[in-house]
């Protein structure tokens, strides 16, 4: 996260900030205001001249994401020394994809993954603590720099020279190091303890070669594209009519579903049967969990994600939908259907616009594309969009979306208008010009994507897999990367594998990097461990797994406020579990700062730090250290109650 | 439970007997001993009796014995109550202050002596004997992949079953394995139905989840049983019926109770009332936070001031081993009483009851606010 003086580096993070009431770290630093909003399309040279022209004068950490000042060994907040590696967490893929092919080939990959990074650290632990940490430090700032300052063709090759250079021995570094060195008694003592106490840092984590992308021709990059809003809004329509007009559907299946759907009496759901394929859900004409297509835009592999409108299955929205990088709000724009959407029915409760909305926010995901949807049914008029434009855009607001990564497209999936090519009917184009769906899509930027970080995968699902008939487990990799023949630790039970094959789409494939949806197929373990809710990691870092937990959290809008001993259901990643609340530790101000300590209870929109216990262990991260594995959800009564991030992991005693 | 006879002083010493009928009564029985009580029953002990050659032979002989309790155990899935205690009655086999644990058994009678009946022990055995209160309710809460069967007794909520399988999302062509998957899984649930449930005792059966499971659900279970001939479904069609729940976890039994048709059914019960005097506390602690309290101390500060309307209280705070704070509680309630305030005593095995406990145990409802609550320490 940014400090406060400097407005962000990067456009992309940018948008974190704001939200981190609740969601990034907790020191808000980062509630500074960014003047500069930048469109993600048109700025994006000049915000990236200016990340070119930022990133000397800041680092950021790889724990915490603040940005320290260059001259600062370790990170401000929390301790953790200058990051090792070539600092992916900014702009991803355009950095990624400057580094040229020499850059190294799958084929020389060294099978060294597994090796356990702790054992060297053991090994010259004889030597003085301080002297070591001294040339630790060293090494990642030296790397670091040589990342930042390279130019862009040279960046790779700089990159590779420091592996060699850390293989080898620090000896040439030993001058700077001394100078570095006197920094580093700054430091105090306590906090080189610390930080030697702990036996797995992923900042001590080795990247290998192959994990990095290589620009390949006509690979494009993927981007998980989550589907929400209200039930009946024409979620899955809109994504069965993007396939069909995207060519991803034959003309075979479309002329089925078409006569099934006609033989129901439901004609008008021929394209979203595309996407609910089970009997029960078209039998009722509802998605009832998330389904998930593949297409391509001319810039990214899209994973659809089309998620369940209905209010019973928000569960299910929420363990299928959190791996979205960025989403389609779909909007009903028809008279009553739209205000159900945001006021739920009778006005009583809250509509699953809002709360999807403020549930995929909560997700991490930043950029949202808000299709209003059946602009057919309401005769393409101007006045009703702008309507929905205002009353959504000042809830959105509140939620923390940036005005700028909005995204507002009047469209009708049913009438072929907008979706992939500018409207023809006269009504829209009279008044409308911009994005049609595709473009805006097109128009997304990529989330950062850690791949110099331990891997971790979090198993959304457990399929058997159409080429092979084994056992899969399928998932989003939030960081690192895997190939073929990567031993992979299978968390909550703790389990070797390895990984015997990669497929994308039925398609297999070689190396899977963080961002990719992809289907592991794994050798060596019972398929009664691979479990949905569980985590691919890196054997050397392997995720806790606790039922004892200190959250930060958001209340929702809740008419029964939050009492100890609360029974909630708790979501985190793809695990849902029963849980209480066991402590209310303190209430927090807008700032931060815990305003009371021991309260009797949380009301709606207050901000607090409670602890859970959960009936069962779940595979759990600090948010700090990873975020996919540190957002959390808390459920009462077919609602969220709370959405929040994991501060702490207390252990798994406490019962 | 039937009251055979009673010889006992209003707050002062007496004993009454009495015959456990059902499960549920055992309950109550737990509630009702407590250490330094003194219980008689008929009971079996394996005695070892030293023969002339020197061998050793072991007997089991039934005896009447009586005990002084020390300690008393409750296994909620087994039903079973057991009592440990010391020997007070001569006979051939157990000398006086040997330990000896009896069982006790239902249509078994016992006869319990105490030195002081209060107005609690009463009020127990009174409910335990009154025949209307009676719901016996199954519950099926169920959500895809994880269900969980409930009898609601009368004072009692006994979790049965709980099934647990991973369900595939749909994927393309596999979703043939979904299906499959969601086949099997209705039919652990069946199985588990027909079980647990016997149609003899139980009401009324309600199938509860969020979506569409429920009729899925419904729908499986009336056709296997037509092809299989389960008479015992077919001819109890009827007393099947559906209700929505949020969840597929046990806190949302709460909800379940709570809807209307389910309400019906069960209204004069004790879990009724529970489940609104709870829904009471939570809706004042929303609309008037100051008009609502909970835990010891903010309660007892309540009482000392006449403020308390209703008070919620959970009955393990009673079965406290220490007898000055068991006598506290007691008092407690009988001041709230007296001063015109209604109590519920929530049994905890009732999920409404877990959730109170969960809540320190104790809470009550206000006359007036008190916002100088918020600043005490709890």
């Amino acid at each position: 996260m940014p400090r406060k003086v400097v407005s962000g580096p990067d456009y992309d993070d940018g948008y974190d900030d704001d939200y981190d009431e609740y969601d990034d770290d907790y020191d808000d630093y980062g509630e500074t205001g960014h003047s500069d909003v930048q469109h993600p399309v048109k700025e994006e040279k000049v915000s990236l001249k200016k990340s070119s022209s930022t990133v000397s004068v800041l680092w950021r950490c790889s724990m915490c994401m603040f940005d320290n000042h260059e001259n600062m060994v370790y990170c401000e907040m929390c301790g953790v020394f200058r990051e090792s590696f070539m600092k992916s967490a900014k702009d991803g893929s355009i950095k990624v994809s400057r580094i040229p092919s020499d850059f190294g080939t799958p084929s020389m990959l060294k099978s060294d993954s597994t090796k356990m990074p702790v054992k060297t650290r053991t090994t010259d632990f004889g030597g003085d603590p301080e002297t070591k940490n001294a040339t630790i430090s060293h090494d990642k700032v030296n790397s670091t720099q040589s990342a930042s300052v390279g130019s862009s063709s040279s960046a790779g090759k700089k990159l590779k020279e420091d592996q060699s250079s850390r293989a080898g021995s620090s000896t040439q570094n030993e001058d700077v190091s001394q100078k570095l060195s006197s920094d580093i008694r700054n430091l105090g003592l306590e906090k080189n303890e610390v930080d030697i106490a702990k036996p797995y840092l992923p900042e001590e984590y080795k990247p290998e070669k192959w994990m990095f992308a290589v620009e390949e021709s006509g690979v494009l990059s993927q981007l998980n594209l989550a589907i929400v809003g209200h039930v009946d809004s024409g979620k899955s329509t809109l994504s069965g009519r993007l396939l069909h007009l995207l060519g991803r559907i034959s003309k075979k299946d479309m002329h089925k579903n078409e006569k099934e759907a006609k033989e129901k009496g439901k004609g008008s759901f021929a394209y979203a049967w595309a996407m609910d394929e089970s009997s029960e859900e078209r039998e009722r004409g509802v998605t009832m969990t998330v389904a998930v297509a593949y297409l391509e835009t001319k810039k990214y592999r899209v994973v659809l994600l089309d998620s369940p409108g209905h209010k019973d299955f928000v569960p299910n929205m929420i363990s299928g939908a959190t791996q979205a990088d960025a989403a389609i709000l779909v909007v009903d724009a028809c008279t009553g259907s739209f205000e159900a959407g945001m006021d739920g029915e009778g006005g009583k409760s809250v509509g699953q616009t809002k709360e999807h909305a403020q549930l995929i926010r909560s997700f991490g995901v930043e950029q949202l594309i808000v299709a209003v949807n059946k602009m057919d049914a309401i005769g393409y008029s101007k006045e009703r969009f702008e309507f929905i434009k205002v009353q959504l855009g000042s809830f959105l607001r509140s939620c923390n979306f940036k005005d700028s990564s909005v995204i507002w497209i009047p469209l009708s999936a049913v009438g072929n208008q907008n979706l992939i090519k500018i409207p023809s009917d006269v009504r829209l184009t009279s008044w409308y010009q911009g994005f049609c769906l595709l473009d805006a899509i097109d128009s997304l930027q990529l989330p950062s994507r850690d791949v110099s970080k331990p891997l971790i995968l979090p198993i959304c699902d457990v399929i058997k897999s159409q080429s092979t008939g084994q056992l899969a487990a399928f998932g989003k990799l939030e960081t690192g990367a895997i190939q073929n023949g990567s031993k992979v630790l299978v968390s909550p039970c703790g389990e070797v594998a390895t990984v015997k094959t990669i497929e994308r789409d039925s398609n297999s494939c070689e190396i899977a990097r963080a961002g990719d949806n992809v289907a592991v197929c794994l050798q060596g373990i019972d398929g009664s461990k691979l479990i949905p809710g569980g985590v691919l990691c890196n054997p050397g870092f392997p995720v806790p797994v606790s039922n004892y937990l200190e959250l930060r959290v958001l209340v929702l809008d809740v008419t029964i406020p939050i009492l100890i001993g609360y029974q909630v259901e708790f979501h985190i990643h793809h695990v849902k579990e029963a849980a209480r609340v066991t402590k209310i530790v303190a209430l927090l101000d807008k700032a931060g700062k815990p305003s009371k300590t021991a309260p009797r209870f949380l009301k709606s929109k207050q901000n607090a730090v409670v602890q859970v216990t959960l009936d069962a262990p779940v595979c759990v991260q600090e948010f700090s250290k990873c975020r996919a594995l540190g957002r959390a959800f808390l459920r009462s009564s077919g609602s969220t109650i709370a959405v929040g991030v994991v501060m702490r992991v207390l252990g798994q005693d406490h019962n | 439970m039937k009251l055979v006879y009673r010889n006992l002083v209003r707050n002062g010493p007496g004993s009454v007997k009495l015959v456990p009928e059902e499960e549920d009564d055992l309950w109550h029985a737990y509630n009702l001993i407590v250490p330094g009580d003194s219980l008689k029953a008929v009971t079996v002990r394996k005695v070892l009796r030293e023969m002339a050659s020197g061998g050793r032979d072991a007997e089991r002989v039934k005896l009447n014995l009586e005990i002084i309790v020390e300690s008393v155990d409750y296994d909620k899935e087994g039903s079973v109550l057991r009592v440990r205690g010391k020997n007070i009655t001569e006979n051939d086999h157990v000398k006086i202050g040997q330990f000896h644990t009896m069982e006790l058994e239902l249509k078994r009678h016992f006869i319990l002596t105490k030195d002081v009946w209060d107005w609690l022990a009463l009020d127990t055995i009174q409910q335990a004997c009154d025949p209307t209160a009676s719901a016996d309710l199954a519950v099926i809460l169920m959500q895809e992949g994880l269900a969980h069967l409930f009898l609601i007794g009368r004072s009692v909520t006994v979790t049965r079953a709980r099934i647990e399988t991973s369900i595939p999302r749909k994927h393309g062509p596999a979703i043939a394995g979904y299906e499959s998957a969601l086949n099997k899984f209705f039919e652990h649930v069946l199985q588990a139905l027909l079980k647990h449930i016997d149609f003899e005792v139980v009401q009324c059966v309600v199938i509860a989840s969020p979506g569409f499971t429920k009729d899925q659900f419904r729908d499986y279970m009336h056709l296997e049983a037509a092809r299989r001939d389960l008479r015992k479904i077919i001819e109890n069609r009827s007393r099947i019926i559906l209700a929505h729940a949020p969840s597929g976890y046990k806190h949302s039994l709460k909800e379940v109770l709570d809807s209307p048709s389910v309400m019906t059914l069960i209204k004069d019960t004790k879990a009724a009332q529970e489940v609104q005097a709870l829904k009471d506390f939570f809706n004042m602690l929303t609309n008037d936070s100051a008009r609502a309290c909970y835990g010891p101390k903010h309660v007892e500060i309540a009482n000392d001031r006449l403020a308390i309307q209703t008070l919620l209280i959970t009955d393990n705070l009673f079965r406290n081993s220490d007898i000055a704070t068991r006598q506290n509680y007691v008092r407690l309630v009988e001041s709230v009483k007296k001063f015109g305030g209604t109590v519920h005593i929530f049994s905890s095995m009732h999920v409404s009851g877990e959730q109170l406990a969960q809540l320190t145990g104790i809470a009550a409802i206000l006359r007036f606010p008190l916002p100088d609550l918020e600043d005490i320490e709890m």
